[in-house]
């Protein structure tokens, strides 16, 4: 009796007690991002820089930089894609390593939008239930372009083929006569 | 049967009046074709046709509602691209025209018993060739300025358009003429080099979002058109400096110089009558 009950205390004890070697360590990564605001025109290129940290103890193993757009104002249908082709950097930390990572954006919308990357652990022993680290929103307003009006191009776009245009039937012509009459 | 008939004698090389003769009789050539190429028509359609298409571009750049995101300078490197590369199209064209024409049409004879050392004959074509680019050129120049104003590129917008095509005409026209003195119809020698053309083309038609990895890389630097195109891109849009990637000007640069090369030293070799369409 008194045996199973030592044993029935000790199998509670060690149930109980941690087993940091066979789980995977928490991600722990610290994400900051820059600048905070940016203010630019439809078509406008810009960058953002994200600083990531591993304020953990242990190696951060694989983790994916993943960078999204979202509209935070009316809406305006986003398809991160077309802001930037490439929106992933895969990396990984020693404990206390930073490393800074760039992202060209091009704005390809008018509106209020929130730029932000999310922090996620990579591989094959992703469990499914690691938390997300995510950076501060970037505050993105992208203002409507004077854009090119067909007034301003149309002069040209007339003009110059009607000049040639009469240049070369008057040319073509010249010739043919000058080769008729010999 | 092939004639072959003599060059003839320019003088040795030490004679500097015979070299200024020769370069004389150089202009004479490149002046006769300039006046064949435009007093004939052919080079003002030819500038029209490009000019209704550069309309079309600059119509479509600056009104459509889709491509409206393209920023300005995007829209300027849209136009000057498409200046480029169709003025190249039309100075290979003419330039394939160049020998195999004159040997179709039968009037090849008559160029090589005049007193022109054949060098003089290639280089003179080359010449009316390289006219077209600049023509159409000074063609795109209202259409980059309708784009470019107000963004403050137009100067560096035409000073690379003008270097960069320059060098990829001469390459270009070059290869043009060889193939054109070496096929004897005038449909197989434009057919190729237009074909060449396409070939040249096609790597800058890629989607951008496909997967570009070392391959794509070889083919965009060992592309002469292709690389001469992505300098233009990378000044103008993405704002690097002149330097930054003149690696991609090589290619543009060894193919003027190659095939400028081979133009002038296998040109006199080349520059024969052969059994033509016309010629029996």
């Amino acid at each position: 009796m008194r045996a199973a009950l030592l044993f029935a205390l000790l199998v509670g004890v060690l149930t109980w007690l941690p087993v940091p070697v066979l789980a995977a360590a928490p991600l722990s990564v610290k994400v900051v991002a820059e600048p905070a605001h940016i203010e630019t025109v439809l078509g406008g290129r810009f960058m953002i820089t994200t600083e990531i940290t591993n304020t953990g103890t242990a190696p951060s193993g694989e983790i994916l930089a993943h960078l999204n757009v979202a509209s935070i104002e009316g809406s305006v249908y986003v398809d991160p894609e077309d802001w930037s082709p490439s929106r992933s950097q895969q990396l990984s930390l020693r404990p206390g390593e930073s490393r800074k990572l760039t992202w060209e954006i091009q704005a390809v919308n008018a509106g209020h939008f929130a730029a932000y990357v999310v922090v996620v652990p990579f591989g094959d022993k992703v469990a499914g239930k690691e938390p997300l680290m995510i950076s501060p929103l970037v505050d993105v307003e992208v203002a409507t372009k004077p854009t090119l009006t067909a007034g301003g191009a149309l002069p040209v776009v007339v003009l110059v083929p009607l000049l040639l245009g009469l240049a070369a039937a008057g040319v073509f012509f010249t010739a043919r006569r000058r080769g008729s009459d010999r | 049967m092939t004639l072959q008939v003599a060059p003839p004698a320019v003088g040795t090389v030490r004679d500097v009046r015979a070299g200024a003769q020769g370069q004389s009789r150089l202009l004479v050539v490149a002046e006769q074709e300039c006046r064949d190429l435009w007093t004939s028509g052919r080079g003002l359609i030819l500038l029209f046709l490009f000019s209704v298409l550069l309309s079309g571009v600059t119509y479509l750049t600056s009104t459509n509602q889709a491509l409206n995101f393209l920023e300005q300078r995007e829209s300027v490197n849209l136009v000057l691209q498409f200046a480029v590369a169709v003025g190249v199209l039309a100075t290979l064209v003419v330039s394939a025209d160049g020998i195999s024409g004159e040997r179709e049409r039968g009037t090849l004879e008559t160029l090589l018993v005049t007193p022109v050392p054949r060098r003089s004959i290639i280089g003179g074509k080359l010449i009316a060739a390289l006219s077209l680019w600049f023509a159409t050129f000074l063609v795109s120049i209202p259409y980059v300025w309708v784009l470019a104003r107000g963004v403050g590129i137009l100067g560096r917008a035409l000073a690379l358009g003008f270097c960069v095509g320059t060098l990829v005409a001469i390459g270009l026209g070059s290869i043009g003429l060889l193939i054109s003195a070496a096929c004897n119809s005038n449909k197989t020698s434009i057919a190729a080099s237009i074909f060449l053309l396409l070939i040249l083309f096609a790597p800058t038609q890629l989607p951008s979002g496909l997967p570009q990895g070392w391959f794509f890389e070889v083919l965009l630097r060992a592309n002469p058109v292709a690389s001469g195109l992505a300098y233009i891109s990378s000044i103008l849009v993405e704002g690097h400096d002149w330097t930054q990637d003149l690696a991609l000007l090589i290619t543009p640069l060894l193919t003027a110089i190659i095939a400028g090369g081979a133009l002038i030293l296998a040109g006199p070799r080349l520059v024969r009558l052969t059994r033509g369409v016309n010629a029996g």
